[in-house]
């Protein structure tokens, strides 16, 4: 769409319009920019966690094969989360792999270790998918980068 | 002499060739294509972060490239002619017709060169391929550049001076066995309107075009090979003759002469075509040589060795030993042997049969992409049934994750399949201009190029045969 303003005549798609219209059209143009902008950030925004989660990765350097996540969940008073049910996925950073996944079982109160075999050398951003026992869900996410090749 | 009778002609196909023929036929290809942009651009932005969950990241890096290298190899330059960037141009225009001409001295190849090398960089730098956010910020940023180019200049200034992807597309095209091109001369000899170039004029309003010419200045009688050709079929449509067809030729024939080419002059004489083409050829193995392990070492030495923790400055020198001072040691030694046979200055030596490495560089382009789109062709669909879930549409069903394509070993042998060819195309242009330049010395004209070819493979297939490896972090990961 092309607005033009040429000595007070204002065109639209190429017809002669009021200055009211222009007007309109000029603002409506607006509050859609700003809404957009508005969609993106509140997109973007992230809530406060009330969950911790500490994760370990061995061996380290991560290779090629299978890797060991250990998971540490608390709450908010620094208790140990259990019974939670824990999955892990593992997405290579370059579209056009499957993800690779596993179960993390408890191993201690709050503590949860699982296995994800890593295909390819590179860099992985893993999911920790959780399950509280009251039915909420979270996930956390880390990246475990420069797995080395075999 | 007429070439109608003997040569294969893809509008002469049952059905296809109809709906190539079809005044609307470009926009048919182009509403689909634009609908899947704008449907990228908005997972990109709204959709999941992760790259291989997200439409933006997977048809951009896994499909759209594969395709686009495969499109060229078997057919021709289809991916121009379905160009969604174009069409919003074209309505655009519709309410805006621009008055200006392209800037004399950025009508050649040196600004989308040195813009194709900017969009190297900054796939390297960002890990466009890891961002949703950015490869859909890159799509747009596309349309936004194709509508303010050519919002400001006439004719098709956007696809012939500025766009990335026209360029590479272009260069390829010389390898492809398809050609927009004139049926019988003759009858180009007996026309007097030129609509193919002139657009076509109602007849009661001449000053009304009512079918526009080719936008690129490629005037159909002299058009010679794929250079410039955005496959737009304009000239098809608008010839009273229908005297244009998509002809069958060899594959990178065009490389191996040198007449005076409408709207692009004589390859010989073109420094900047020759240096988009060096880059195409360099430019290829740098882009395959960011994803293998052997990368990382090199770039945490360099970045020692400059005492630097940014990756910027150290992605800058391998990009200036990749494609500046790699080419120039490679090229110069041939450049030198051919001199003691031909004559010419060393510039008119370098630019005459750096074509003749297109290609091997084509190859290597087919190589990469293709190993992405082979491994990967499948996981279009869960992203696609995910992206659906995701706004309730559950029609699709469950996400299928476990989808993704053909095995790598496969897929390595049809890697190493393409390098060969394009080594052997490389081979047959260059001993053709060895013996154009000197019949009786061609093949010591021809050995240095062979050679030069031998060792660009070699390096091309070591660098296939390491573990890749996908990486975005490279300092400190």
């Amino acid at each position: 769409m092309h607005l033009r303003v040429a000595s007070r005549t204002y065109y639209f798609n190429g017809r002669v319009i009021s200055r009211k219209e222009a007007q309109k059209i000029q603002k409506s143009a607006l509050v859609l920019f700003l809404l957009l902008c508005g969609v993106l950030a509140c997109h973007r925004s992230t809530p406060t966690p009330s969950i911790t989660f500490k994760y370990n990765v061995t061996p380290q350097p991560a290779r090629v094969g299978e890797a060991t996540i250990d998971v540490e969940i608390r709450d908010k008073a620094n208790q140990p989360v259990s019974g939670a049910h824990v999955e892990l996925e593992g997405n290579m950073s370059h579209p056009g792999m499957s993800p690779v996944s596993g179960v993390a079982r408890e191993i201690e109160s709050g503590n949860y270790r699982g296995t994800l075999q890593l295909t390819m050398a590179g860099d992985w951003i893993v999911l920790v998918n959780v399950t509280l026992s009251d039915g909420e869900r979270l996930q956390y996410r880390f990246e475990l980068n420069g797995v080395r090749s075999n | 002499m007429s070439t109608e009778e003997n040569t294969f002609d893809l509008l002469r196909v049952p059905l296809i060739g109809r709906v190539l023929k079809w005044r609307h036929a470009r926009t048919f290809f182009q509403v689909p294509l634009l609908l899947l942009g704008v449907l990228m651009i908005l997972h990109g932005f709204l959709g999941p972060s992760l790259a291989p969950k997200n439409l933006a990241t997977t048809l951009t890096w896994v499909h759209f490239r594969g395709a686009l290298v495969l499109v060229l190899l078997v057919a021709g330059n289809f991916f121009c002619f379905a160009c969604p960037f174009v069409l919003v141009r074209d309505v655009t225009r519709r309410f805006f017709r621009p008055v200006r001409n392209f800037p004399r001295y950025l009508r050649n190849k040196w600004l989308s060169a040195a813009l194709l090398v900017a969009g190297l960089f900054v796939y390297e730098l960002f890990d466009l391929w890891s961002s949703p956010w950015w490869t859909a910020a890159l799509i747009s940023s596309y349309f936004l550049a194709a509508l303010i180019v050519d919002g400001f200049f006439k004719h098709a200034s956007f696809c012939k001076f500025v766009c990335p992807i026209g360029q590479f597309n272009f260069v390829a095209s010389t390898l492809s066995p398809l050609e927009v091109k004139v049926r019988d001369q003759a009858i180009c000899t007996d026309c007097r309107t030129k609509d193919c170039i002139r657009g076509r004029r109602d007849p009661i309003s001449p000053l009304v075009t009512i079918q526009r010419g080719c936008e690129l200045a490629l005037f159909q009688p002299r058009k010679t090979g794929n250079v410039d050709c955005t496959f737009c079929l304009d000239c098809i449509q608008a010839c009273p003759h229908d005297n244009v067809g998509i002809l069958a030729r060899v594959p990178a024939s065009e490389l191996t002469v040198d007449p005076l080419r409408s709207g692009v002059g004589f390859l010989s004489r073109r420094k900047d075509l020759s240096a988009l083409s060096m880059l195409f050829v360099f430019g290829a193995l740098l882009n395959a040589f960011g994803m293998v392990s052997p990368v990382y070492a090199l770039e945490n030495w360099l970045a020692r060795t400059l005492n630097v923790t940014h990756e910027a400055p150290v992605l800058a020198v391998l990009f200036v030993i990749a494609l500046v001072i790699e080419p120039i040691v490679l090229l110069v030694i041939p450049v030198w042997l051919t001199r003691l046979s031909v004559s010419g200055s060393p510039m008119s030596v370098l630019v005459r049969y750096s074509y003749a490495l297109v290609p091997l560089g084509f190859g290597i382009w087919l190589a990469h992409y293709s190993f992405h789109f082979l491994t990967g062709f499948l996981t279009f669909i869960p992203v696609l049934q995910s992206a659906a879930s995701d706004v309730g549409l559950n029609v699709l069903g469950t996400p299928a994750w476990g989808l993704t394509g053909l095995a790598v070993g496969p897929v390595h042998a049809i890697e190493f399949g393409f390098i060969g060819l394009g080594l052997l195309g490389s081979l047959l242009v260059s001993y053709r201009l060895a013996e154009q330049d000197a019949p009786t010395k061609a093949v010591r004209v021809f050995l240095p190029w062979a050679s030069l070819a031998a060792v660009i493979s070699i390096a091309a297939l070591w660098l296939l045969s390491q573990p890749m490896e996908m990486r975005g972090t490279i300092l400190g990961g």
